[in-house]
C-alpha cells in the first residue's frame, strides 16, 4: 500500500517529479565529475612513481614530493643491491631545466634522467618516432600534450636544454607534470651532463625487488643499513607525493568544496521538492490521516519517495557522468573517477535524498486529519 | 432534542438490486430485535469551544447523541451550528473538551492520536464533501486504501474494491483516476472506499453538496443499500433537504445544540 501510494502519487506529478530528479542528477554529475577531475589532477602528482616500474624509492631523509629531489649519492646503489631481496637497482635523475623554444623564448622543464638497459624510471611509453630514443645521441623524449608549450617540436628537431643541444627523438602521450613544467626524458649520463648538480648524486635510487621478497620489510633494510636516506614503496611514496600537494595547494579543500556545493544543491533541490509536493497533497495527507493511515506511516512514504527520486537520479546522473567523463577526459584534462567515487557519491545522495524528506515531514506532521472535513 | 423519523419504514425508498451481502442477516436481526440494543455509538454532554480573538467561543454545548446499530441520522441545521464538529468529534478527528464518547462498549474520548488513527481505521468509514480521493491513484487503489492499510496484500485489496466498484456500476471506471471522472462517479468511489472494509459507523459529511439532485440521490441510494448490507449505522450531515427521506432519524442543530 505504501509502496503503490508512494510510486503513484509521486509518478502522477510528473512536473515536479522531473524538478527533483534534476537536482539528484546535478548533484550526482557534479560530485563524480569534481572528484574525477581532483583524481586526474592530483593522480598527475605521483605518476612518474605510479608508472616507474619501480617497487621501492630511495631519496633523500624525508622525501617528500617525488618532483623536488635532494640528491643522494649515487654510490648508495652497491649498498642497496647487496639487500637481500632486491633484484635491480638503478638510480634516476630529476631536475630542473630551460629549454629552448624555435622562437627564441624558453620554456621551463623538468629532466628525467634514466638509465639504459633497463624500465626502472621509465614512465614514458614512445607512440611517435624512435621507441629506443635515449640510445641517440642527445635523444630526448617529450610528451605530445605539451607540444603547445614546446611549440610543436618536430621528430629529430634539434632544441636546447641549458645551453646543451638535445634531439627529440620520440614523444609520448599523458605524461604530465603536475607542475606547469614539461617533463622531457633523457639518458641518465646526458641528465647529469645537463645538471648543475653534483655528478656523484643520485635524485633517487629505485629498486625492483624479487618476487617473493616484503618491499616493507626490504624499506627498513636499507634505511638501517643508510641512516641518511628514506625508503618507500612506490605506492606509499605516490601517496606521499599526492599528500604534499593536497596539503601544501589545499586542492583538497577547493575540490571538496565544489562537490558539497553540488551535495548541499541537491539536498535543497530534493528537499524543496517534495516539500513542493507534499505543500500540493496536503489536503490528500489529511484524507489519508483521517481514514487510518498513522503519522509513521505517512513518514514511510515521504521516505520512499525520496528513495525513489533518489535511486532514479542517481542511475540518471551516473549514465550522464560515464558519457561526459569519456567523452571530455583528456590527457591534458583527465578525469578519472575510481569506482569508489561512483559508489560513494551514490551512497552520499541516497543518504541525503532521505535526508532531505525530513523537510516535508516537518509540515506532514502538523497535518490535523480534520481538516479533512474542512476542505 | 428534536428528532424527526421521516420514514419509519426503513430501509430506504428505492431498492437498489445489491447482491452477496455479507451481514444483512445480521442487521435485520438488530432491527428486528425487541430487545434493548446498546447504540453503535453514544456521545454524552459533549463541549467543544473554539478560541477566536483570545475569547473561547463555544461551539458544542453539552451534546448528548447516540446512534443505534444500523440506525441513519442526519445531523441537520443552520451553517455555524456545529454539525460538522461534533462529526469530527464523532469520528475522533477533534477531540471533545469534556464529555464522554463510546463506541459499542469502549470509550474512546481518552484515547491518545496513535489509538485514535488505528480505531478510525478499523471502525469508521467516511465520505467527505469533496470526495477526497487521491488524485495519482486509479478508483480501485482508492477504493482498495483501507483493505491495504490492515495488512491485505495489494492484489487481493484491488480484486474486492473492483467487484464492490463493479457493483456500484463503476465497472468502466475501475482503472480510472479521479480526474476523469464525473463528481457523481467520483462520490461513489468515495462512498465505496468509506464502506470496503465493512465499518460499524459511517460518517458523511454533506455527501451530495457537490452533486447535482439526480447523482445526490443515487448517491444517498447507495449509501443506503450499503450500509444496511453491511450493518453500519450512519451519520450524515447535511443540508439537502431533498435526501431527508433516507434518514431514520433527523437531529436539528442550532448554536452548538439540538434543538
Amino acid at each position: 500500500m505504501r509502496w503503490n501510494l508512494a510510486y503513484r502519487t509521486l509518478l502522477h506529478d510528473r512536473g515536479k517529479l522531473i524538478a527533483g530528479l534534476v537536482g539528484v542528477i546535478f548533484s550526482v554529475v557534479l560530485v563524480n565529475l569534481q572528484g574525477g577531475l581532483f583524481f586526474g589532477l592530483i593522480n598527475k602528482a605521483s605518476l612518474l612513481v605510479d608508472r616507474s616500474n619501480a617497487d621501492i624509492w630511495i631519496g633523500h631523509r624525508g622525501m617528500h614530493n617525488v618532483d623536488f629531489p635532494h640528491g643522494i649519492p649515487e654510490r648508495f646503489r652497491f649498498v642497496v643491491a647487496g639487500v637481500e631481496g632486491v633484484a635491480e637497482v638503478e638510480p634516476i635523475r630529476i631536475g630542473f631545466g630551460e629549454i629552448s623554444l624555435p622562437d627564441g623564448r624558453f620554456e621551463d622543464c623538468v629532466i628525467v634522467g634514466v638509465t639504459e638497459g633497463t624500465d626502472l624510471g621509465r614512465a614514458y611509453e614512445v607512440l611517435e618516432g624512435q621507441e629506443d630514443a635515449l640510445q641517440y645521441p642527445d635523444g630526448i623524449v617529450v610528451d605530445r600534450c605539451d607540444d603547445a608549450k614546446l611549440v610543436h617540436p618536430e621528430i629529430g628537431e634539434i632544441r636546447e636544454i641549458n645551453g646543451r643541444r638535445v634531439r627529440v627523438m620520440g614523444k609520448s602521450e599523458g605524461i604530465l607534470s603536475f607542475l606547469v613544467s614539461p617533463y622531457v626524458f633523457m639518458s641518465y649520463d646526458q641528465a647529469v651532463e645537463l645538471s648543475t648538480e653534483d655528478p656523484q648524486n643520485a635524485s633517487y635510487l629505485l629498486v625492483r625487488t624479487e618476487n617473493d621478497s616484503d618491499p616493507g620489510q626490504i624499506c627498513r633494510q636499507i634505511e638501517s643499513l643508510l641512516p641518511d636516506v628514506s625508503a618507500m614503496p612506490a605506492g606509499r611514496y605516490g601517496r606521499v607525493s599526492i599528500h604534499f600537494w593536497m596539503t601544501r595547494a589545499g586542492l583538497g579543500v577547493s575540490f571538496g568544496a565544489a562537490a558539497m556545493l553540488g551535495l548541499l544543491v541537491g539536498l535543497v533541490m530534493v528537499g524543496q521538492t517534495l516539500y513542493a509536493m507534499v505543500l500540493d497533497r496536503i489536503s490528500e495527507y489529511a484524507t489519508l490521516r483521517a481514514i487510518g493511515l498513522s503519522e509513521r506511516e505517512l513518514l514511510c512514504i515521504l521516505g520512499l519517495q525520496s528513495a525513489l527520486v533518489a535511486t532514479i537520479g542517481i542511475a540518471i546522473g551516473m549514465v550522464i557522468t560515464v558519457i561526459l567523463k569519456t567523452s571530455l577526459s583528456t590527457p591534458r584534462v583527465t578525469i578519472e573517477i575510481p569506482l569508489m567515487l561512483y559508489v560513494g557519491c551514490g551512497v552520499l545522495i541516497f543518504a541525503i535524498c532521505l535526508f532531505a524528506a525530513g523537510l516535508p515531514y516537518l509540515r506532514v506532521r502538523r497535518i490535523d486529519p480534520h481538516t479533512a472535513l474542512q476542505s | 432534542m428534536t428528532t424527526t423519523n421521516p420514514n419509519p419504514n426503513t430501509p430506504g425508498p428505492v431498492a437498489i438490486p445489491v447482491t452477496g451481502l455479507g451481514q444483512r442477516e445480521h442487521a435485520n436481526q438488530l432491527k428486528s430485535s425487541s430487545a434493548p440494543t446498546q447504540p453503535a455509538l453514544e456521545a454524552k454532554a459533549i463541549a467543544k469551544s473554539y478560541v477566536i480573538g483570545g475569547q473561547a467561543r463555544p461551539v458544542l454545548d453539552g451534546i448528548d447523541f447516540h446512534v443505534d446499530p444500523g440506525e441513519c441520522v442526519f445531523l441537520a441545521g443552520p451553517s455555524g451550528s456545529g454539525k460538522t464538529t461534533l462529526l469530527s468529534i464523532l469520528g475522533l478527528l477533534l477531540t471533545s473538551d469534556s464529555g464522554q464518547l463510546f463506541l459499542k462498549d469502549r470509550r474512546v474520548d481518552g484515547l491518545n492520536e496513535v489509538e485514535r488513527t488505528l480505531v478510525r481505521r478499523q471502525r469508521i468509514g467516511f465520505v467527505f464533501q469533496r470526495f477526497q480521493l487521491i488524485n495519482g491513484l486509479t478508483a480501485e487503489d482508492n477504493v482498495a486504501i483501507p483493505l491495504t492499510m490492515d495488512g491485505m496484500p495489494m492484489r487481493e485489496a484491488r480484486d474486492r474494491a473492483g467487484d464492490l466498484l463493479c457493483r456500484m456500476g463503476l465497472q468502466d471506471h475501475c482503472k480510472a483516476l479521479p480526474t476523469s471522472m464525473s463528481p457523481g462517479q467520483c462520490q461513489r468511489v468515495a462512498l465505496a472506499r468509506a464502506v470496503i472494509n465493512e465499518p460499524e459507523l459511517i460518517l458523511a459529511d454533506e455527501p451530495t453538496a457537490a452533486l447535482d439532485g439526480k447523482s445526490g440521490k443515487a448517491v444517498m441510494e447507495l449509501l443506503h443499500q450499503l450500509t444496511k448490507e453491511f450493518a453500519s449505522s450512519t451519520v450524515v450531515v447535511t443540508h439537502d433537504p431533498r435526501i431527508y427521506e433516507y434518514a431514520d432519524r433527523i437531529c436539528e442543530m442550532e448554536n452548538g445544540r439540538f434543538k
